[in-house]
């Protein structure tokens, strides 16, 4: 019976969009994550990722006139560093993540101005590309290193879709995207732990193509 | 400078060696006549050939190197010159003939795009030459002018008359060739921009887009030939006989020359090749002198290479924009010479300058050690070889390239020479064309009372001077152009520094911040800033040539040959100006000194002390800035010279006070006099008998002259020659650390404790090198820790390790071992690859005999070395073939990465490498046992395990690291080999 319930209700909500706009477009932006601090012994010093700059895609689907759910690709690029005093070691790194977000919009979908709200789920893939070398600074704490690491992304975000065109929109917005700290590219050398999460505030702005 | 002693005797050397080569280097085309110049047309692949007494140009084709055509002018084409745009080739003639002919001095025009259509326009005075700039305008230049002459409307313009220029008038006596008739030469840089020629008393630059004529009026002795110019690339040098010559402020200065050549005007050539920095010449000293092409740098003239040729070469010579090829005017015309191209030809080269063998108190059997001799190209080339010294053989003597020649040595042909003894091997081809300098092989003979420990370096080492600031020292090559720069910690070659062209002094500034190389064959001053090692800007010399130079607290004084007014005298250089100006009077007296006085200051700076041969003597005085004595109690003098900081010097064996009247002999003086280093109240005092003696050094009371605890060196002091009188020889380090030697195969470093009562020496333990835990193992490198091993420190870098070193030597169950680094609480050797199961070891130095210790060698003990990249950050000597740098946290191992890790300690190899010698590049030597290697539990196939090739007693495994390592700090790779294991921890990431 549960089953079945569950059916009727994913029939109701998704039966509607086939006659609902698409809207398919891109944006771009920046993005900026929050630190960690590694502690060994009495030093501290801080591990982040350098705010560098973003791009997005996406495909949304307005299942009706409030709820959408989108799939966003969101790549961006941010220097793997950690800074203690006026020591600082950098490390070129990147990241690349893949979401789907589940939107409720203010307005209808026909309105000329829909402010809305996303939260969802996703991977992020972090980077580190960076030419190894011998030795770096501040490696007692951790190790900036060319590699790559998976993690689990909740994501979290608002907006406004602006009509422009028959067919376009422009869209403001900004991201949370939420992951546990990558300890893979920025490994905590012997002594030093990081755990938890990090968030990575990304604003953007973009255009999309609607139908 | 050269004696003509030396230069015959130099002479009949080339002589000699050029005769035993029958090959020869470039391609000789005959044209019939006597060929005065030519002029490249690479676009049209044609080299045109001024065939003076011929009345023709010659038309060479660069593919076939034959003359294709002649195209007929008017009498003596004496220059040629193609214009940059390729459409104008004109010939000057020299017609300055006289009664009952007419002169027919003129100018032939031939437009190469026209059927070589020819005009000729006469000259009032005879021409010395003529060359193309920019604009496709040639400079002329005749006896009394510059003119610029426009072939296009033959119309000329006149730039400046000159001071006239002497001639020769046509007829010549028989024999004279074209540059002993126009005596003069004139080229052009390859874009045209800048002119250089000289005559028989003029040399100039012309700039021929800024119209800019720079000129001065020379005199040279001998005189200035080969009379040809080439000129560099950038226009900015050029070769012009015997000289190189740059412009410094506005004036030609010549910054280099060839030593004391023939100066036949018609003998030798040269083409500046400013692409590769080399000039490629044939500069004769005598009449008798083989045709050689010498390849040299540019800068100062250092010999890199010498060719045979066909036959002399007899004026100019161009270059191909490549600088590949280089055609010059030889005796039967052109010589086509393949420059760019010399590892086409049959050459030979060898892989060592010199070999050294040390013999020791712990190993008098015979001692052999190898060389390559190869071909540069890879080609096979006979060659046969040859020992000036029966002690020494060769095998094989005689054989083709690549191939390995091993030189054993019988230390009892040399048991009664105690010092060393320096053995020429002597290489030669019947198809080779280059001639190569000998390989010096130095055999030492030393008893257990001579104390020192001798680093050799190859070449003519000439002078002395420790830095008074930093620890490190100075010794002069003067064959290199070079100062070798000394670490005073562990008496290695830190930096080496080009100097001018044969260096013969050297001071330090009193500021301590510059050290300043006088060079006999330059008319510049090198100047090198101490804290960088880095060259200055030079010192100009003007017309001078600087033997020695001596730096005071006020003034910097040299003694050089004004090459104007042909006399020596003493010179003030300025620093601030980088000028070197030669002084009226030296106090009351007439400025000049005679040949080979040299100078040497004070420590304080207070006073410089002059020395001549002669006798006489001459002290300038720092405080009054002008010099106060002048004297000569002597018939001659020679050996050590030097002034100390309270006013009493040594010259010889003889104290002098600060009147430099002399008023005490050294004591102790045996042998002839060396070298004196002031020291406090006192100094030390070396001579030697004899080149291939011992050497001697004394502690000597100036005060008394009394000279104490004679001891016996390693080997004799650099004595005195008629052409260095004058030797500086020994230093203190401003550490105090050591005292430094000039010695007969280097330089000999004593502690300063040399002579007190040594303390037999001690073995505490013995561990394989790498790590200072594992156990040793055949053929693995190993650390003695102890006391009193050695009174010094030194590491070699001779590639066939010592037996002996710092006077310290050791066995292992007698066999001697070889050495890499001494000191008094630590020695590095390598354990012999027969040492195995329990050995006893001995060190022995001056102070005695160690116990016997008592180790076992395991068959195989693999210890991964350790390095530090950071202070307090050491890793295990692991290089991943990614990237070529070594594993560390922030270089971690990669799943599937290829790594290289050197050890030492895995026993012995296949195929089998002598004791002390470096692993062969091929074939490989492979361990005997296998290591099995693992990286977290995870097993790592091995690619390679065996000795790295050109080293000694080291090894390598390169591991390929599987994809299933697992990630993680502090991963544990693991060496198994037979019983031992070792383990290393390293982090592993994706």
């Amino acid at each position: 019976m549960k089953l079945a319930h569950m059916l009727v209700v994913c029939l109701a909500v998704s039966a509607p969009a086939f006659a609902q706009k698409w809207e398919i477009g891109g944006s771009g932006g920046g993005g900026f994550h929050t630190s960690k601090d590694l502690t060994l012994s009495s030093e501290t010093a801080k591990a982040k990722i350098a705010p560098g700059m973003a791009a997005s895609a996406w495909l949304t689907n307005n299942t009706n006139a409030r709820w959408g759910g989108e799939i966003r690709y969101t790549y961006q690029n941010g220097d793997l560093q950690l800074k203690q005093g006026s020591t600082s070691a950098n490390f070129s790194g990147e990241s690349h993540s893949m979401n789907y977000d589940f939107q409720w919009h203010a307005t209808d979908v026909d309105s000329a101005s829909r402010p809305y709200i996303a939260f969802g789920g996703g991977v992020k893939v972090y980077r580190g590309t960076g030419a190894e070398t011998i030795s770096q600074p501040l490696s007692r704490f951790a190790l900036l290193t060319q590699t790559q690491q998976v993690q689990g992304m909740i994501s979290v975000g608002a907006g406004i879709k602006t009509k422009i065109g028959k067919n376009w929109q422009m869209r403001l917005d900004v991201h949370d995207y939420i992951t546990r700290f990558p300890s893979d590219v920025i490994q905590p050398n012997f002594g030093v732990s990081a755990g938890g999460f990090i968030h990575n505030i990304v604003p953007t702005v973009g255009f999309s193509w609607t139908r | 400078m050269l004696r003509k002693s030396t230069m015959v005797a130099l002479a009949g050397l080339l002589w000699t060696v050029g005769a035993a080569w029958a090959g020869t280097f470039g391609q000789v085309v005959s044209i019939g006549g006597a060929a005065a110049d030519v002029a490249l047309d690479e676009a049209r692949g044609r080299l045109y050939v001024a065939n003076f007494t011929a009345n023709r140009i010659e038309v060479m084709s660069l593919a076939s190197k034959t003359i294709q055509t002649s195209i007929n002018v008017a009498s003596q084409p004496s220059s040629i010159s193609m214009s940059p745009d390729g459409r104008w080739l004109i010939a000057a003639h020299y017609g300055n003939k006289t009664a009952p002919a007419s002169p027919t001095n003129g100018v032939t025009v031939i437009d190469l795009r026209n059927n070589n259509a020819k005009q000729t326009f006469a000259l009032t005075n005879p021409p010395l030459g003529l060359a193309f700039g920019s604009y496709n305008k040639a400079l002329i230049v005749t006896t009394k002018e510059f003119i610029l002459f426009d072939p296009a409307v033959g119309t000329t313009q006149l730039i400046r008359t000159i001071q006239e220029q002497a001639t020769k008038s046509i007829p010549v006596p028989q024999q004279t060739f074209p540059p002993q008739i126009t005596q003069a030469s004139v080229g052009a840089s390859p874009d045209g921009r800048y002119i250089w020629g000289f005559g028989d008393s003029l040399l100039f630059q012309y700039d021929a887009t800024a119209h800019v004529l720079i000129s001065s009026l020379y005199s040279a002795s001998p005189t200035l030939g080969p009379r040809a110019v080439s000129v560099a690339a950038d226009g900015l040098h050029a070769a012009m006989g015997w000289w190189l010559m740059d412009i410094d402020r506005g004036v030609p200065r010549i910054y280099s020359n060839f030593g004391e050549p023939l100066g036949d005007l018609a003998r030798g050539g040269h083409a500046f090749d400013g692409i590769h920095n080399l000039v490629y010449s044939e500069v004769p000293f005598t009449t008798s002198d083989a045709p050689v092409l010498t390849v040299r740098d540019s800068d100062n003239l250092t010999i890199r290479e010498r060719l045979a040729l066909p036959e002399h070469l007899a004026g100019r010579a161009v270059l191909t924009a490549d600088g590949n090829t280089m055609y010059a005017v030889s005796d039967s015309g052109v010589t086509v010479l393949p420059v760019g191209n010399r590892n086409a030809v049959p050459r030979l080269q060898t892989s060592v300058e010199n070999l050294v063998f040390r013999g020791n108190f712990c190993d008098r059997d015979m001692a052999s050690q190898t060389f390559t001799i190869s071909d540069p190209g890879g080609a096979r080339v006979p060659f046969s070889i040859s020992s000036s010294n029966p002690g020494v053989r060769l095998t094989p003597s005689s054989g083709v390239t690549p191939a390995v020649v091993k030189v054993t040595v019988d230390p009892n042909v040399f048991a009664t020479q105690k010092g060393t003894v320096n053995v020429d091997l002597t290489i030669t081809s019947s198809t080779g064309v280059n001639i190569l300098d000998p390989v010096r092989v130095s055999v030492n003979s030393r008893e257990p009372d001579q104390r020192g420990t001798f680093v050799t370096n190859p070449g003519k080492l000439t002078d002395l001077v420790a830095d008074p600031q930093r620890d490190q020292y100075y010794v002069l090559r003067e064959d290199k152009n070079q100062v070798l720069v000394y670490d005073g910690g562990n008496n290695t070659v830190k930096s080496i520094l080009r100097t001018c062209n044969l260096p013969k002094g050297m001071t330090i500034t009193f500021d301590r911040q510059s050290l300043l190389v006088a060079c006999e064959n330059a008319q510049i001053i090198s100047v090198f800033d101490l804290d960088t090692l880095q060259p200055s800007a030079p010192i100009n010399a003007q017309n001078t040539r600087m033997g020695s130079i001596a730096a005071s607290a006020r003034g910097i004084l040299g003694v050089g040959f004004d090459t104007s007014s042909g006399d020596y005298g003493i010179y003030r250089i300025n620093m601030a100006t980088r000028l070197a100006t030669r002084l009226p009077l030296v106090g009351v007296w007439e400025n000049t000194v005679p040949q080979y006085t040299v100078a040497t200051p004070a420590p304080n700076g207070s006073s410089i002390l002059f020395v001549s041969p002669d006798g006489s003597v001459l002290l300038y005085d720092a405080n009054v800035d002008t010099f106060t004595v002048s004297r000569k109690d002597f018939p001659s003098l020679s050996g050590a010279y030097a002034a100390s900081s309270f006013g009493d010097f040594v010259i010889g064996s003889t104290i002098f006070n600060s009147s430099l009247v002399p008023v005490r002999s050294i004591q102790a003086a045996s042998g002839a006099s060396s070298g004196f280093a002031f020291v406090d109240a006192g100094g030390f005092f070396v001579s030697a008998p004899d080149q291939t003696s011992a050497g001697i050094i004394s502690r000597v009371d100036v005060s008394t002259g009394f000279g104490a605890r004679a001891t016996r060196t390693a080997e004799a002091p650099l004595l005195s020659t008629l052409t260095n009188p004058f030797t500086r020889t020994v230093a203190l380090l401003n550490s105090r650390g050591n005292i430094i030697l000039l010695t007969a195969s280097g330089v000999t470093i004593l502690p300063p404790g040399y002579d007190t009562a040594v303390v037999s020496p001690n073995i505490s333990r013995v561990v394989s090198a790498a790590d200072g835990v594992s156990s040793v193992a055949p053929g693995g490198l190993f650390t003695i820790y102890g006391t009193n091993l050695s009174p010094t420190n030194v590491a070699t870098k001779e590639m066939s390790l010592p037996t002996a070193l710092g006077d310290s030597c050791l066995t292992v169950n007698g066999q001697p071992v070889p050495i890499l680094f001494v000191s008094p609480t630590q020695v590095n050797g390598q354990m012999p690859f027969q040492a195995i199961g329990n050995v006893t070891m001995i060190v022995h130095t001056p102070g005695g005999v160690s116990d016997n210790f008592n180790l076992t060698v395991q068959s195989a003990a693999p210890s991964v070395f350790r390095a530090a990249v950071a202070p307090g950050e050491v890793f295990p000597t692991i290089v991943r073939a990614a990237n070529n740098l070594m594993v560390t946290d922030t270089n971690p191992v990669h799943r599937n990465d290829v790594l290289v890790i050197y050890l030492t300690g895995m026993g012995r190899v296949s195929p089998s490498v002598e004791d002390g010698q470096p692993a062969p590049s091929y074939p490989l030597a492979n361990t005997l046992q296998q290591p099995d290697v693992a990286i977290g539990g995870v097993g790592a196939p091995v690619l390679f395990s065996g000795l790295t090739p050109d080293l000694v007693g080291l090894y390598q495994i390169n591991v390929s690291i599987p994809g299933n390592a697992p990630k993680g700090l502090g991963i544990p790779l693991t060496i198994t080999q037979g019983a031992f294991t070792h383990t290393v921890n390293v982090r592993v990431v994706e």
